[in-house]
Formats: C-alpha cells, sequence, structure tokens
C-alpha cells in the first residue's frame, strides 16, 4: 500500500482567491451571526424604549454615542448583505439567474450593493 | 417525521420566514425613515396598535424559527464535538426565546397601558 501522503494544507486566507459566489455565501454567513449575537441587546433596549419615557430617552441617548453608531453601520452592512443574498438565494432556489454569468452579476451585485446601503446609511447619520 | 421531511420542513420554513421577515422589514424601515423624530407616547401608541403589535409579534416569531434555523446549520457545520455543539445549540434556544418572551412582554404592557 502507498505511503499515505499529507493532505494539502493551504488555508492562507489572504492567498485564497473566492468567487463572488463565495464571498456572497460567507458573507451571508457572517451577517447571519452578527445580527443573531445583536437579538438580545436590541430586545433589552426595545423594551426599555417602551416601558417609560425615561427608558425611551435612554436608548436615544444611547444610539447616540459613538460606539453604538459604529455597531448600527456594521449591522446595516450585515441587514443589507443578508437581505440581498437571501433574495438572491430565492431567485437560484426556482432556478432564476442560475446561469454562469447571471450568478456572477448578481453576486457582485449583492456583495457591492450592501457596502453601499451601509455606507448610504452611515452617510444618513453624519 | 423521517429525517428527509424534517430537512425539508427546515429548508420550507427559513424561505416562508424570510419572506414575510424582509416584507416587515422594508415596511418598517420605510417608516420609520419617514417619520421624523417621534416622541415617547408616539411611539408607544404606534406601537400599541392592533396591526403593528400582531405584526411585531409574527415578526419576533418568524425571526426566532429563521435564525434557529440558521444557526444550527453553522454549529453543525463549525463544531465537531458533539457536546459542545449541544452546548452552543442549548445557549442559542435560551437567549432565542428569553428574548422573544421579553419583546412580546414589552408589547403587550405597552399595548395594555400599564407598562
Amino acid at each position: 500500500m502507498a505511503e499515505k501522503k499529507p493532505a494539502p494544507k493551504f488555508l492562507n486566507l489572504i492567498k485564497i482567491k473566492l468567487p463572488p459566489g463565495g464571498i456572497v455565501s460567507i458573507g451571508h454567513r457572517i451577517s447571519g451571526v452578527l445580527m443573531f449575537l445583536s437579538i438580545p441587546f436590541i430586545a433589552w433596549e426595545f423594551d426599555r424604549s417602551l416601558e417609560s419615557e425615561q427608558g425611551f430617552r435612554g436608548v436615544q441617548e444611547c444610539l447616540q454615542s459613538t460606539p453604538v453608531i459604529l455597531l448600527s453601520v456594521i449591522l446595516a452592512w450585515a441587514l443589507s448583505h443578508h437581505l440581498l443574498a437571501g433574495v438572491r438565494h430565492l431567485f437560484l432556489d426556482v432556478d432564476l439567474g442560475v446561469d454562469k454569468n447571471c450568478a456572477t452579476i448578481s453576486a457582485w451585485l449583492v456583495n457591492i450593493g450592501a457596502l453601499l446601503m451601509a455606507a448610504v446609511y452611515a452617510a444618513s447619520l453624519l | 417525521m423521517s429525517r428527509a421531511a424534517q430537512g425539508l420542513r427546515a429548508w420550507l420554513l427559513q424561505r416562508f420566514t424570510a419572506i414575510y421577515l424582509a416584507a416587515y422589514l422594508i415596511v418598517v424601515i420605510t417608516i420609520i425613515f419617514r417619520t421624523e423624530a417621534f416622541t415617547y407616547q408616539e411611539w408607544r401608541s404606534g406601537l400599541s396598535g392592533p396591526w403593528m403589535s400582531v405584526s411585531t409579534t409574527l415578526f419576533a416569531l418568524a425571526l426566532l424559527l429563521h435564525v434557529w434555523v440558521g444557526i444550527r446549520d453553522v454549529l453543525i457545520d463549525y463544531i465537531h464535538a458533539v457536546w459542545l455543539r449541544l452546548l452552543f445549540m442549548a445557549g442559542t434556544a435560551l437567549v432565542l426565546l428569553g428574548s422573544l418572551l421579553w419583546v412580546m412582554r414589552a408589547i403587550t404592557l405597552a399595548a395594555m397601558g400599564t407598562g
């Protein structure tokens, strides 16, 4: 029996060239996990905003602090990417836009569209 | 239910909830961005009406199901030690159920005007 060759290890993340569809896919995961992690905090602040006038003002102040603004821009990207990638996924599910050209173009639209939407959101805060 | 049918059920659930979540978010985000700064009273009465309170509670429920299916897939893909995976799944379920009940409580109290 031939000697077992060691499995090739090439996990240099900078050198792996992910196709646009791959970026859509890993972005869909990362954005989903990020939004999941934000759920308990959003639920907490949502409750605080409804409970009393004082709580409502507390949430408004919290939303104007710099770290929360930065987090909200990241979440704006996450939501945009997840939504756009999800819509693309639903179209692919029903066999729309499956050919290679179409799928590559839609993948670019998702990747760049999400960044643009986050940029528009960030600009709206200025 | 067979294992294959369970997979199909999760797959369908993921897509139906996705459509509701997207529709709700697009409508609500549009409303919020078109409204100038609102007061506490407006925020609270806006969420207390039958349409907003029911659709928001439904949103929280759909979100729980959607996130459960998604995070479960991620955990199955990346965490191979069974005990650790179960631990993360239990934690996820706890966070999601706790958040859902927290939001439902807040909406109910606001709608009853006693919060």
